[in-house]
């Protein structure tokens, strides 16, 4: 009867929620036999509460045990002992093959006593189970040496061979367990044999034993310990930790070690009052010492106030408030980077040629560029100038964050801005043979994803036209380079980019030396026609401009065809006269300007050339 | 229900403290008692009254010989130092407690048992096996000894031999007890104070190793705080006479001070001093077990006597009846333990032989000189491992007095005294700590074996136990 019963019952209102379900007992289902069985069953899904009687009391309990264990008293050997396992030791464990059928065993006892007797000898020649104990056995390596090594090496005026020797077995002996070692310590030199052998004369010779402080007994160990570290292996190939012991045991001072027991010994000496005094004394120093702390703290944070990047925040914030402010100050951050750029490019000292990608700027303009960027964390990659769309994007991060005057610059979010500023400063402060070592560099702005270097070379042919690439795999194969690096390390393609550059250069000057050439002979024919034409009009120098412009019309009837591309030709000429003195200077500062010149002249001088053909065909 | 019971007898005993047992035999000879047992049990299974009787040129070994009898001597094969003195009674003693008294009743032969005896008188073939148990009766029980720290190296040589000639033992090996005492203290590192029967020696133990310049020994033990009472009790104002139990007869009940009223024992032959000193001492055993205590301190024995004179007495009764309140004596005769200006002069009786305690043999001078002899940088982790032993250890207010002592020695050290509460690890440490180390996995490899003596002779024990 649940309280839902009574409820009902009572005509009160029921409960919400669902009746409570009656808790079935758990009771484990015990597997009954026979009549049991039967009985319990007339009962169905409510089992009748019948306690089974338990009818066997003490014989079945027992019945249903185990059979009882086999232990045997089993020899063993220790291999630590590194006797050969002459000491045999017994002990007991338990049987293997302990698992006998129940029923025998009044069998098995008879069996095992004769087994007892018997068995001893097999057990023996069968090869004994090692003790599990033996692998805690952990022997200290000491120093070896030979008599050679000792002589080239360790020779000590304080010390003899022999009481080195007595050193080091009495470290082996005591596992490097010092207080032991000098405890133990009892040296005593052997009496030299003199010819005499007089007893008494040798017992007056005889050196009295030196009494060795624990100090030097250590000196002495960590000099040989170390020494002979360093002839096994010298100190440049040794490990890092091999290394640092060897820093630990060369300097080890004996004298600073006296002094510091000695102090240790002074502090041991105190009396009561010195011991309460001194106590006092450090709880005053840690005050102090916290108080330090905190004021150094704040000091710090002062400092960090102070020193905010300067800024005439409230100006500045107020014209970049509204969104036209914003949108100007974007442009203006683009423009900067585009002067940036722009500066760049002509600051790159090898940019030629007429494509305007060309070698990538390597290690200085990059780090010029990012150290002149302003502090922002990702400086350290920040692209070199070249490929516009990287570039682009780059300078917008860079530039956003670098704003003090930004719209929103909310303490917290400046305060962080700086720790970032105070990271890249702190990444800064790599040196140039730090950043080898670590092999920093400041490269191009890498793409998604891995590349292979070689990959970048053959950027490098794409970008040229067919004809240059012919010219530049020629000169290659004339230096015997293949064209496809075989070991593309770093440094290879570095070299290889800076060859690659020298040889556009080459092929480059080459090519504006063919034209010049080419230029030379146009010119020499026209003196020839204009020397023929000489013989009625003389020529002279400050007329030879001017005649440049009448040339047209005098020469109208000249020129059949009166064609306009003798004109560029002259134009050509005009401009080409003052360049090829700059770049008898310095063709290099001049090359970028004038390389769009070069390229029409080149079509144009082809077309002159042409046509002069064509005069003289005529 | 017999899976549930917590360590079933199939169940092999996890290794979890490194124990391995190879019944292992400890030995552990003292100057009052020598103590025997099995290695890995946690008292000794034997112990023995190192005074042993001497009767017509036999030696009687075990405490219930020793009664009173015509011209029986009671000797000791130890001496005051706790080294062995008559190798000959030690071997016959060690071999008592050892093999008759810790290995089983083995059957007589049945050759020997007078059974099957013929009448004819045939000789009778001498059974091997049996001859070979006679001769070989520890062949497997490998034998830790101990030995006091000072145990010359030809005493220690001469251990081995008895050991390794007389009853087969596979393995041997000697140990020093400060070292056990320390583990038995479960330390490896401790400042040992060891105050025995016959002396008192302070050790400074690292790394489970003794350190040789640290020993420091001086009589200040049990039987130099027996002499004390004797002196204490002669001088007594109504002297005190000892007689030792055997010698009563019946007594009957007397008011305190009043003079003994018993008959004493006739005995119709002499009795000798041995055996009566011998019985005189269980008398000042008992005393000191019962009425002798340490004054605490902190404040000085010399300028605290009004507030001992206050101080509770107790009653203490001899065997012959008399009996007697104790009161600041009780604190004065352990005094000169620790200032040796307060002791009384050493008893005149004859055949005592006690010395009088010199200033560098109290134990706080003892403490001191081994720490003097120990590096410096040892010193605080020592005082904070300090470990009492030995019985004398067990009066009453003992380690508080030397935890003073220490804490005025050495002020601004942390000192720690570690002392077993229960008596019989603190009579019996050193056989304690040779039971953990001989039951232990790891010391298998450190036993020297009979081979290596036969290879090596006695001088073995000297490279290896050091």
């Amino acid at each position: 009867m649940t309280s839902a019963d009574v409820r009902e019952v009572l005509n009160l209102n029921q409960p919400s929620g669902p009746r409570p379900k009656k808790q079935k007992v758990a009771a484990p289902r015990q597997s009954l036999k026979g009549l049991a069985r039967e009985v319990q069953a007339l009962g169905g899904d409510n089992p009748i509460a019948i306690v089974p009687e338990i009818t066997s009391f003490r014989k079945k309990r027992f019945g249903s045990r185990k059979p009882a264990a086999r232990w045997e008293l089993r020899p063993f050997q220790n291999s630590a002992r590194g006797d050969n396992g002459a000491l045999v030791l017994r002990h007991w464990r338990q049987k293997k093959d302990a698992m006998a059928p129940p029923g025998d065993d009044l069998m098995d006892g008879v069996q095992m006593e004769t087994d007892g007797k018997l068995g001893d000898g097999e057990n023996k020649k069968e090869v004994l189970e090692d003790s599990s104990f033996a692998k805690y056995n952990v022997k200290i390596p000491v120093p070896q040496y030979d008599d050679d090594q000792y002589n080239n090496n360790l020779q000590n005026d304080d010390w003899s061979k022999e009481e080195t020797d007595y050193l080091m077995e009495t470290v082996r002996d005591f596992d490097l367990r010092w207080p032991l070692i000098w405890d133990r310590y009892e040296f005593v030199p052997e009496i030299p044999d003199g010819p005499d052998g007089g007893e008494a004369l040798s017992v007056a010779v005889m050196p009295a034993p030196k009494p060795r402080t624990m100090e030097d007994l250590k000196q002495r160990y960590y000099e040989v310990a170390a020494k002979m570290m360093a002839v096994q292996k010298p100190a440049q190939y040794m490990t890092r930790p091999e290394f640092e012991l060897y820093e630990t045991m060369l300097q080890f001072n004996a004298a600073k070690e006296t002094q510091r027991k000695r102090f240790v010994a002074n502090t041991l000496a105190r009396t009561r009052e010195e011991a309460r005094e001194e106590e006092s004394l450090l709880m005053e120093l840690k005050r102090i010492l916290a108080r330090n702390q905190t004021f150094n703290e704040e000091r710090r944070d002062l400092y960090r106030r102070l020193d905010f990047p300067p800024t005439n925040a409230e100006e500045d914030l107020n014209a970049y408030k509204s969104s036209a402010g914003l949108a100007n100050l974007l442009q203006n951050l683009m423009n900067s980077e585009k002067s940036k750029k722009r500066k760049s490019l002509a600051a790159g000292p090898d940019g030629p040629g007429p494509t305007p990608t060309s070698v990538s700027h390597p290690g200085p303009s990059g780090v010029h560029q990012s150290s002149e960027g302003p502090g922002h964390r990702r400086e350290s990659i920040a692209a070199s100038t070249h490929g516009g769309h990287g570039h682009h994007r780059d300078s917008i991060t860079s530039a956003t964050p670098a704003t003090p005057a930004e719209p929103t610059p909310a303490p917290g979010g400046a305060d962080k801005k700086k720790k970032g500023g105070a990271t890249a400063a702190e990444r800064r402060k790599l040196t140039e043979q730090e950043e080898q070592v670590y092999g920093v560099t400041y490269g191009d702005r890498l793409g998604g994803g891995p590349t292979f270097r070689y990959e970048k070379i053959n950027k490098l042919y794409s970008h040229k036209s067919n004809q240059q690439q012919k010219r530049i795999t020629n000169l290659l194969t004339e230096l015997d380079i293949p064209p496809r690096l075989a070991m593309p390390t770093a440094k290879v393609v570095e070299e290889f980019e800076r060859l690659w550059g020298a040889l556009t250069a080459l092929v480059d000057l080459r090519k504006v030396n063919e034209k010049l050439d080419n230029e030379i002979m146009v010119e020499e024919v026209k003196k020839a026609e204009r020397d023929r034409a000489k013989g009625i009009v003389p020529a002279e120098e400050e007329q030879e401009k001017a005649a440049d412009d009448g040339q047209n019309g005098e020469t109208g009837e000249a020129g059949a065809e009166g064609d306009p591309p003798s004109v560029v030709i002259k134009n050509e000429e005009g401009d080409q006269v003052p360049e090829q003195t700059g770049e008898v200077n310095g063709e290099k500062e001049k090359r970028p300007s004038s390389s769009g010149g070069h390229k029409r002249s080149a079509s144009v001088l082809s077309a002159g050339s042409d046509k002069s053909n064509k005069r003289q065909k005529k | 229900m017999a899976q549930q019971q917590p360590l079933s007898s199939t169940v092999q005993p996890t290794d979890v403290y490194g124990g391995d047992e190879v019944s292992a035999l400890v030995l552990d000879p003292g100057y009052y008692n020598t103590r025997a047992g099995f290695a890995g049990e946690d008292v000794p299974r034997q112990v023995i009254p190192s005074f042993y009787g001497h009767i017509e040129g036999r030696d009687l070994f075990g405490d219930e010989v020793i009664i009173p009898r015509a011209g029986y001597e009671v000797r000791n094969y130890m001496n005051r130092d706790s080294v062995v003195e008559d190798w000959d009674a030690a071997t016959k003693a060690w071999e008592h407690v050892l093999v008759r008294r810790l290995q089983p009743e083995r059957q007589t032969p049945p050759s020997k048992n007078g059974l099957n005896d013929e009448t004819d008188g045939d000789v009778v073939m001498d059974d091997g096996a049996g001859a070979e148990m006679e001769e070989r009766p520890l062949s497997e029980n490998p034998l830790l000894m101990t030995e006091a720290p000072w145990n010359s190296a030809k005493a220690r040589e001469k251990a081995i031999e008895v050991v390794m000639e007389n009853w087969a033992c596979p393995a041997f090996w000697l140990s020093r007890t400060p070292v056990l005492a320390s583990f038995a203290a479960g330390k490896a590192t401790a400042l040992v104070v060891d105050v025995g029967g016959a002396n008192t020696s302070v050790t400074a133990v690292h790394d489970g190793m003794m350190l040789k310049r640290s020993v420091q020994k001086s009589p200040a033990g049990g039987l130099w705080l027996s002499g004390q009472i004797r002196s204490m009790w002669e001088t007594n104002e109504p002297k005190v006479d000892i007689v030792p139990s055997f010698m009563v007869e019946n007594k009957k009940p007397v008011e305190a001070g009043a003079p003994a009223d018993y008959r004493p024992k006739k005995f119709d032959f002499p009795i000798t001093d041995s055996f009566r000193l011998f019985e005189e001492e269980r008398v000042l055993t008992e005393f000191k077990e019962s009425v002798v205590e340490v004054w605490r301190g902190p404040a000085k024995f010399t300028e605290s006597q009004q507030y001992i004179a206050n101080q509770p007495g107790r009653v203490f009764e001899m065997p012959n009846g008399s009996n007697q309140m104790w009161k600041e004596q009780r604190y004065k005769v352990s005094e000169g333990m620790w200032d040796e200006s307060a002791a009384f002069p050493p008893p005149t009786a004859p055949g005592l032989d006690i010395p009088s305690l010199a200033k560098n043999q109290t134990i706080p001078a003892l403490i001191k000189a081994c720490l003097d002899g120990v590096d410096v940088d040892l010193k605080p982790n020592l005082l904070g491992n300090v470990v009492v032993t030995g019985s004398t250890s067990l009066l009453n207010g003992f380690n508080d007095r030397l935890n003073n002592e220490l804490q005025a020695a050495y002020p601004g050290v942390r000192i720690k005294i570690h002392a077993a509460g229960l008596t019989s690890e603190r009579r019996f440490g050193a056989w304690i700590g040779g039971s953990i180390l001989a039951s232990l996995g790891t010391f298998h490899q450190m036993w020297i074996s009979r081979k290596e003596y036969e290879e090596n002779g006695p001088g073995i024990v000297e490279k290896r136990c050091k």
